[in-house]
């Protein structure tokens, strides 16, 4: 055994272990997963979204489908998956005996209604089972009951509010995270929108709406049920970038606890979704492909970063990032050049080509010794070789004076 | 008998292809002497367009099926891969033989219907079809002379787990039907004989005759060359050969003999008799592996003196062998050890020591060889008559008599396109 550093933190006045949870998902949808995922480590579950009895659900598949590059299968997830099958009365037993069993864990529900009465009633029965958080679906991509047939509750910034506030009147002091959808014009409006509606939290953000894929000999799109389809939600690394922009906007924007929900497969995306204001982690798309057992390395993951990074608490990373984001026109004027490290260079012309024909033709090519050269005065420091580089041989050089500095991407 | 080498699944195909770096100006494709565009292909694989991949290969390769079997990559492409600087060099005919292996001959090659001239191809070898190959496309008639089954070395002399028979006749088969205008069952041996009907000559007949071993026992029974119990092979008509073989020589025949004869009999003890070290062996890297695989024994540093026996080989006295200086290429001679002769006991004896030039075609210029000498458009000493192949360069490999073929082919077309005959 080693001994654990203290990754815990406070969520809502929640105690979590560590700030990784398992978010409203099939990877949450049955008792004794729910229950496996919390023994394997997860610092707490948000139940997959449920409804009041009545609303029945009828769950099409094979719902799950995804997107690769090459070997690579599963880069994107997609799901035509709708609510849980399970209705109030079995999520609220779950919840009962979730609370009983992990009395320290986290034991939240997700639940989605359509009239005032339904949301409100949800939420007094999960209260009363015991729920330490209720989290609000705004944003199924697939079938939200949302003001009109088709569209997201989340995309109206009217409905977001009014049923925000009345989700948090029955809820009164338990948490309340509504979870929004990146598929909006202005997401800082939605999070503003969720803020005066008197809500706890915002989950940024939730799978995006898309469509999966082709069959070209037959035209199918992916999933193909019998040739017919629908649109999916995207998950899965393909995601992350949106997520992380999406969190920022609302961290930079709205003074409201975020979860960052949508993309992280790492602990290292966890740290990201942190830095740019996320104040926990939700996962899905992971444990779904690699399993529960992956809590481990997240948890050891990140607490040998914030030991080397000589941090106490994760909340510690909470909007590092956030003051470095600025709008295009704020930032500094450079005039960075390529530097071609030729004792790493391998010689295989990737950066030539690229500038070639993606940059600026900066670089010439000495085909007899393999070998790349910055032009100087042609080069504008764009960095699409160093992108290029598959050595990591190239380096963005900014002289003024006497002091050099360099442009890098870890990996 | 099955393949030894499996072919790559489309999974493992897809891993090895995204390794490629996909170099601009790539190395690999200027070590493959018939210059094959191989990130270009292997880019194609990526994006699962087989059919587009086979086109970049097939039209600088006409044997694209053989190559991608048998050609020793480790020595052309595969040694100047990029790759290999990062963690290890690319698969590459893998790559190219899953290409082959999903594929099929490409019906897109333009083929002129033009008649612009007759050309006289003498060997139907891999140079001699890769020239009519070219030459047809070219517009151009193309006659074959060939006493044996078409297709050269590689369908008499390569083991058939390597390279099997129904795949080389396939190949064989598409290149005649659609790029030779006639075959005919006839040897040549001088120019004459076919000076008359043809605007020009491509001699590619190979290394017709076996090297022999000049030491005392060599007529003794059980003793044989390697080609011919290759062609027995070929033929799956069982050799003649003993319980324990020894093969003389170093080469790619003599191992591919020797793995072939403990193939067809496993019981048999199969030993390769060779004067220098396992370094100096001068077959390729795969044939080597796949005699050692099959169980195959090599007695190095060992000069063969005497084959003993009474009417029927016994066994053979050789003499112990140490390595010394490198000669020009880099590859350790060796020299004899006084007083350390020893005797193998064995029933077979099969030599393999090489092939030469058969003594034909004495209007032309040769060299101490024997090997018919061209300028460097493949032109011998006398107008209009080109060779190419192992006649000129010596032993060699496919892939190099198939790029021979094709500059010929070309040199000859802009002979004759110079309105010139023979």
């Amino acid at each position: 055994m080693y001994k654990e550093k203290d990754i815990s933190i406070d969520f809502l006045g929640i105690h979590l272990d560590s700030p990784f949870v398992l978010s409203a998902s099939p990877s949450t949808d049955e008792m004794d997963m729910a229950y496996k995922g919390l023994r394997e480590g997860w610092a707490g579950i948000i139940l997959k979204t449920t409804s009041v009895e009545g609303n029945e659900v009828n769950l099409k598949n094979p719902m799950m489908s995804s997107f690769g590059l090459m070997s690579e299968k599963v880069i994107g997830l997609g799901n035509i998956d709708l609510i849980s099958k399970y209705h109030i009365n079995d999520i609220e037993e779950r919840v009962k005996y979730l609370k009983k069993e992990f009395p320290q864990k986290m034991i939240a529900a997700s639940i989605m209604g359509a009239k005032k009465e339904d949301w409100q009633s949800l939420v007094l029965r999960l209260k009363k089972a015991g729920a330490d958080l209720i989290e609000c679906s705004f944003s199924c991509p697939q079938g939200s009951m949302g003001e009109e047939a088709g569209k997201m509750l989340a995309q109206s910034i009217e409905a977001t509010e009014k049923v925000t506030a009345w989700v948090k009147e029955a809820a009164d002091k338990t948490p309340v995270l509504i979870k929004i959808t990146p598929q909006v014009t202005d997401i800082v409006e939605v999070a503003k929108a969720v803020r005066r509606g008197g809500a706890d939290g915002i989950t940024a953000s939730n799978t995006i709406p898309s469509l999966l894929g082709i069959d070209i000999s037959t035209f199918e799109p992916y999933p193909s049920l019998f040739g017919k389809s629908s649109y999916s939600g995207l998950s899965g690394p393909a995601i992350k970038p949106i997520t992380l922009r999406t969190i920022a906007e609302i961290a930079k924007n709205v003074d409201i606890i975020i979860s960052g929900n949508g993309g992280a497969f790492s602990w290292q995306d966890a740290v990201e979704f942190m830095a740019v204001g996320a104040s926990n982690v939700q996962f899905c798309t992971l444990p779904m492909h690699y399993g529960f057992r992956t809590i481990r390395d997240l948890k050891s993951g990140l607490a040998h970063y914030l030991e080397d990074m000589g941090f106490n608490s994760p909340l510690d990373i909470v909007g590092k990032a956030l003051n470095k984001i600025k709008a295009n026109e704020e930032l500094p004027d450079i005039h960075a050049r390529s530097e071609i490290d030729t004792d790493k260079c391998v010689g295989c012309g990737l950066c030539y080509i690229a500038c070639s024909d993606g940059g600026h033709m900066a670089i010439q090519w000495d085909s007899d010794e393999r070998k790349p050269a910055v032009d100087e005065d042609k080069c504008t420091g764009c960095a699409m070789c160093m992108q290029v580089c598959p050595v990591d041989a190239i380096k963005m050089r900014e002289k003024s004076g006497d002091a050099i500095h360099y442009f890098v991407e870890k990996r | 008998m099955e393949e030894t080498d499996k072919p790559l699944e489309r999974v493992e195909a897809l891993l090895e292809a995204e390794r490629c770096l996909y170099c601009f100006d790539a190395p690999c494709e200027k070590a493959c002497p018939a210059n094959v565009p191989i990130p270009e292909f292997i880019h194609s694989i990526k994006t699962n367009n087989l059919q587009g991949a086979r086109e970049i290969i097939e039209i600088a390769h006409p044997l694209i099926e053989t190559c991608g079997r048998i050609c020793p990559e480790e020595s052309f492409c595969q040694s100047a891969c990029i790759r290999a600087e990062v963690d290890s060099p690319i698969k590459i005919r893998e790559l190219h033989r899953y290409v082959t292996d999903n594929t099929e001959p490409s019906r897109n090659l333009v083929v002129s219907v033009e008649k612009k001239g007759r050309v006289a191809i003498v060997g139907g070898g891999p140079a001699g079809l890769s020239c009519a190959r070219e030459l047809r496309r070219m517009g151009f008639e193309t006659v074959i002379f060939e006493k044996k089954e078409l297709g050269g070395i590689p369908m008499q002399q390569v083991s058939k787990t390597r390279f099997p028979e129904s795949v080389g006749k396939r190949e064989v088969r598409f290149i005649n039907d659609n790029f030779v205008t006639e075959v005919k069952d006839k040897k040549i041996q001088s120019i004459k004989e076919i000076r008359d009907g043809f605007d020009a000559i491509f001699i590619a007949t190979g290394l017709q005759e076996e090297l022999d071993l000049d030491i005392k026992g060599k007529n003794l029974k059980g003793v044989y060359f390697a080609a011919e119990l290759l062609k027995f092979a070929r033929a799956s008509i069982k050799t003649p050969v003993g319980k324990r073989v020894g093969v003389i020589g170093g080469g790619n025949v003599a191992v591919e003999v020797a793995t072939v004869l403990k193939q067809e009999n496993n019981e048999r003890d199969v030993e390769l008799v060779y004067r220098r070290g396992l370094k100096e062996l001068k077959a390729f890297k795969d044939e080597i592996d796949e005699a050692v695989n099959v169980g195959v024994t090599m007695q190095f540093l060992a000069i063969p003196i005497e084959i003993k026996g009474n009417g029927f080989v016994e066994g053979i006295v050789v003499r112990r062998a140490r390595l010394s200086k490198p000669d020009a290429s880099g590859r350790r001679n060796f020299e004899e050890i006084p007083n350390s002769d020893f005797f193998i006991p064995l029933d077979t004896i099969v030599i393999a020591i090489g092939q030469k030039p058969a003594d034909y075609f004495e209007e032309l210029e040769k060299t101490d060889k024997g090997l018919i000498k061209v300028d460097y458009n493949f032109m011998t000493s006398v107008k209009g008559v080109f060779a190419g192949g192992d006649i000129v360069k010596g032993a060699s490999t496919i892939v190099e008599s198939v790029a021979q073929g094709k500059k010929a082919a070309l040199s000859i077309a802009n002979y004759l396109n110079g309105g010139k005959n023979v």
